[in-house]
């Protein structure tokens, strides 16, 4: 028996979802009910000071009636069967039950837990403290130019029960995310900064930072006080995984979410079956794998998790859909309907979004490059799906000279172009995958926890 | 009542040197489009109370410290294990000593839309529906989808110190997607934005406005390199100046007290924010929570402080930054609570004077998301327009880059100026020196 350590209230009101739906069902040809609890805490020390937040939690039921047209909701703060009867006969009145028949999906049931060695909730919040602390104190002595070092560790416990006709599941899904910032200053007083994290479903076993990866990110921080801003141009660029995985997010992550094929805001949507990409590109999105940020065990509209090819061998094959725009388009569903939180409406969102590894190794791709830059660390991206115009800020990059890096640095990088030709260019694909964990938003808002990455790319891109 | 049972105790707790409450009730409705199709309506109510307490403790050098505990909870949950715990948490750590804001009197912003705030649903089908008229006069562009929020937002906060206020204030979200086709070409542009008031959405203008850039967008082609002016109006020029509700903005991040107390933000009072000679207009600019129905206004702020118009910078120079009791306290400073809207003083050019000679003119950024500490950008653009002998050529693609302070110290200012939600101020500016990286 999986213990979730469901809250009090969700486990109380969990064995009345049944007749809720079934009440629901008189009136509408499909209705679900959602309990969403979505605690976090978070943990900030710097050599100034230090902050314990427990994060204002999210916590509410939704209900859900649709009609063949309409998604009709009601979201409702708190547990209380009463305020939820209530609230799902009010969503029901007055809908007519329409010619819609909902798809039979197999029935579901169980109930699963992110596995943990080192549980956040086993620990107290000053244990998760001393550890913070600890990683601050190995930090902040190592380079005179510091001026601060900040340690955020944020943890979100994530408790979720659905119900529909044939689905009875709950989950918990336990994510942890540490974050070491390094700010330095330079004689004429500029601040620089760098930073490194280790995200994960996971507990604090995901979180050691090595003595290399501290030294690592204040050595960057301190080259940064020297980058130059980077000649405009076509380069032939070396990607670092997470930046190979913030080009695979913008590109086919957010270009084939299928509620923007119904909006037919996603070009992709012409494109099914059809090269979009070098043939060594693959690309998927993956709720199922174990351990990465963005997992999770079924989606916000109770479909069971598993993995979706998007790209194969460089032709796009599917998108990744939510419940509403897979039934208004006639495609098989994949898990990921997601919500930003019970208050808000679910999309189709990615969960892990990945390019597949391949055969080179880094030398061999760098041993290519006679004059180019190696894309170390990203900060920003925003998709594009109609245009498929590609918006990358790199946090820095170094110059390849002779198939090596050098210790020249340029500050901030953008990437820029037209995605099919970006991922046409890629020659050479790394055969080491690494995900990075993070959020997302959907345009400007609608915020959920993702992973993605990738193995080191070898391509061209407009730099800037 | 809840409010009642916290407050009470929190009183008998002779451990913590303050508290405070915000009691927060929301209730929202939500409206998702298709086309003309209602894909999605929603109703959202919600209610919560968050819980901040202070306690005295002891630093490691043996000197007087705080801790603070934060913690929410929602109606019916167990006041004492939540002032239990967050008491516990204040005890963890040992910041130096500040104090909670005092009572003071509350200005009298405007902030509610009484249609919206009485129906909140019917208010927003009005603002979809005009939308959807809107759009359909457009015969070559169609709106694709859309989605409207409207909110009402009830806070109550009171502290130990004696604070007790009350806002109420509305918001109504509206973004929507207008594309155009000819053959096997298809553009799109998409506009997201929020006012207090729906009157204020000006969705007729906004529509009309994106249908000229979605047409022009499909004449638009690759742009080449280009340094020298360039010109930004509107909502290019908020977005610029002063930031969306992603970012805190480089003018919110280095203008706090926070970021000064962090050692990240180099800026000194009286001394000026750019790091060489300025060449343009001298920059000016208020911090102000007082613009009437802005979205960054407020009576106060989550600290419980009221609002205030602050000067933060005059004529280049730093005057103030923006400070919470807290760091004003560690600083030394007055505290002047959030930040928010950003107000600019009118410039001395006529927008038509901005304009005379060849600039560049950027429409739309993918995202104009700049390093909030160095200032440094390269961003994606969306639609610009090289301008030239009276014409105007539209393109799509390359980069806008520089640094934004640079920019900033080199910029002229129209004497015509706007409200755009959380910016007052000039509505056209001529960057003088800005380079494109070209396709």
């Amino acid at each position: 028996m999986t213990d979730l350590k469901l809250p009090p209230a969700m486990a109380e009101l969990r064995p009345s979802l049944p007749a809720i739906v079934a009440q629901g069902q008189e009136r509408a040809p499909y209705f679900s009910v959602l309990l969403s609890n979505r605690h976090s805490l978070e943990i900030v020390v710097n050599n100034r000071e230090e902050r314990v937040t427990e994060r204002p939690p999210y916590a509410g039921t939704v209900l859900s009636a649709f009609d063949g047209l309409t998604m009709h909701e009601r979201a409702v703060g708190g547990f209380s069967q009463a305020d939820v009867q209530k609230a799902a006969k009010e969503l029901v009145r007055g809908l007519q039950s329409g010619k819609y028949i909902p798809q039979d999906v197999p029935s579901r049931s169980g109930d699963f837990a992110t596995q943990v060695r080192i549980d956040p909730l086993d620990l107290t919040v000053q244990e998760k403290l001393d550890r913070c602390r600890e990683l601050h104190r190995r930090a902040k002595g190592l380079d005179a130019r510091i001026v601060n070092v900040q340690i955020l560790y944020r943890e979100s416990n994530e408790h979720s029960v659905f119900a529909d006709r044939g689905t009875d599941t709950a989950q918990r899904v336990q994510r942890v995310i540490l974050y070491l910032f390094v700010f330095v200053a330079g004689e004429d007083g500029q601040v620089r900064y760098n930073w490194k994290s280790k995200g994960a479903s996971a507990g604090w076993e995901a979180l050691e930072f090595s003595d290399e990866e501290v030294r690592k990110v204040i050595a960057s921080a301190v080259a940064l006080l020297g980058a130059e801003r980077i000649e405009p141009g076509e380069y032939q660029v070396v990607s670092a995984p997470g930046v190979s995985g913030v080009i695979c997010h913008e590109s086919f992550g957010h270009g084939v979410e299928t509620d923007m094929f119904l909006k037919q805001r996603a070009r992709a949507a012409h494109f099914v079956d059809r090269t979009v990409a070098s043939p060594l590109v693959n690309i998927y999105d993956d709720p199922s794998r174990a351990g990465a940020y963005g997992s999770y065990f079924f989606d916000d509209e109770g479909l069971m998790a598993g993995p979706t090819q998007i790209v194969e061998n460089g032709a796009f094959r599917r998108g990744i859909t939510d419940f509403y725009s897979a039934t208004a388009l006639g495609i098989p569903r994949s898990a990921n309907g997601r919500r930003q939180d019970y208050s808000r409406k679910a999309y189709a969102r990615m969960s892990n979004t990945f390019f597949g590894p391949g055969s080179s190794s880094l030398e061999d791709m760098l041993a290519q490059v006679d004059h180019g830059i190696y894309l170390d660390k990203w900060s920003s991206g925003m998709e594009d799906p109609q245009g498929w115009g590609i918006q990358v800020t790199c946090h820095y990059g170094h110059e390849i000279k002779g198939g090596k890096i050098t210790e020249r640095v340029f500050a901030p990088i953008g990437i820029s172009g037209y995605v099919p030709d970006v991922l046409q260019s890629i020659s050479a694909v790394g055969s080491e995958l690494a995900l990075e964990g993070g959020g997302c938003g959907k345009g400007h808002k609608e915020l959920i926890a993702v992973a993605s990455g990738g193995p080191h790319l070898l391509m061209k891109a407009r730099l800037g | 009542m809840m409010l009642d049972k916290i407050t009470q105790a929190l009183k008998a707790r002779s451990e913590l040197a303050g508290w405070s409450v915000r009691h927060i009730i929301t209730r929202e409705a939500q409206v998702y489009l298709v086309g003309h199709q209602v894909e999605a309506q929603r109703a959202v109510d919600d209610e919560r109370y968050r819980i901040e307490v202070f306690r005295q403790t002891t630093a490691p050098d043996g000197k007087p410290g705080m801790g603070v505990g934060e913690i929410s909870m929602l109606p019916g949950g167990n006041v004492q294990a939540a002032v239990d715990k967050a008491s516990l948490v204040a005890g963890l750590v040992a910041n130096p000593v500040h104090s909670l804001p005092a009572p003071a009197p509350l200005p009298d912003v405007p902030l509610l839309d009484e249609d919206l705030k009485k129906d909140s649903l019917g208010a927003l089908k009005n603002v979809t529906d005009g939308m959807l008229a809107a759009a359909s006069k457009h015969g070559e562009v169609r709106l694709t989808s859309a989605e409207g929020f409207a909110e009402v937002n009830t806070i109550r906060h009171v502290n130990s110190r004696g604070v007790d206020a009350e806002q109420e204030m509305t918001n109504v979200n509206l973004e929507f997607v207008l594309q155009s086709k000819q053959g096997d070409r298809e553009v799109e542009t998409f506009r997201e934005f929020g006012r207090r008031r729906a009157s204020d959405l000006n969705v007729q203008v906004e529509v009309d406005h994106n249908a000229r850039l979605t047409l022009d967008l499909m004449e638009a082609s690759p742009p080449s390199n280009w340094q020298g002016p360039v010109v930004l109006r509107d909502n290019a020029l908020v977005t610029f100046v002063a930031g969306d509700h992603l970012t805190a903005g480089v003018l919110q991040t280095l203008g706090s007290a926070s970021a000064k107390y962090a050692k990240v933000s180099n800026w000194e009072i009286g001394q000026s924010v750019f790091r060489g000679e300025v060449t343009g207009d001298p920059l000016t600019v208020w911090a102000n929570r007082c613009i009437p129905f802005g979205i960054a206004s407020n009576r106060f702020d989550e600290e419980g402080q009221p609002a205030k118009r602050v000067e933060l910078i005059r004529d280049n120079m730093l005057v103030n930054f923006s400070a919470s009791q807290r760091y004003a306290d560690y600083l030394g400073l007055s505290p002047t609570g959030a930040f928010g809207g950003v107000e600019l003083p009118p410039g001395k050019w006529d927008a038509a004077s901005l304009m005379s000679k060849p600039y560049v003119e950027i429409a739309l950024f993918s995202w104009f998301n700049p390093d909030n500490i160095t200032g440094d950008f390269a961003t994606e653009i969306r639609l610009g327009y090289l301008v030239e002998n009276g014409v105007r050529k539209p393109f799509k693609g390359g980069q806008l880059i520089g640094n934004y302070l640079d920019a900033l110290a080199d910029v002229r200012w129209s004497s015509e100026t706007g409200f755009l939600g959380h910016y007052l101020g000039p509505t056209t500016a001529r960057f003088g020196n800005l380079k494109i990286a070209g396709d």
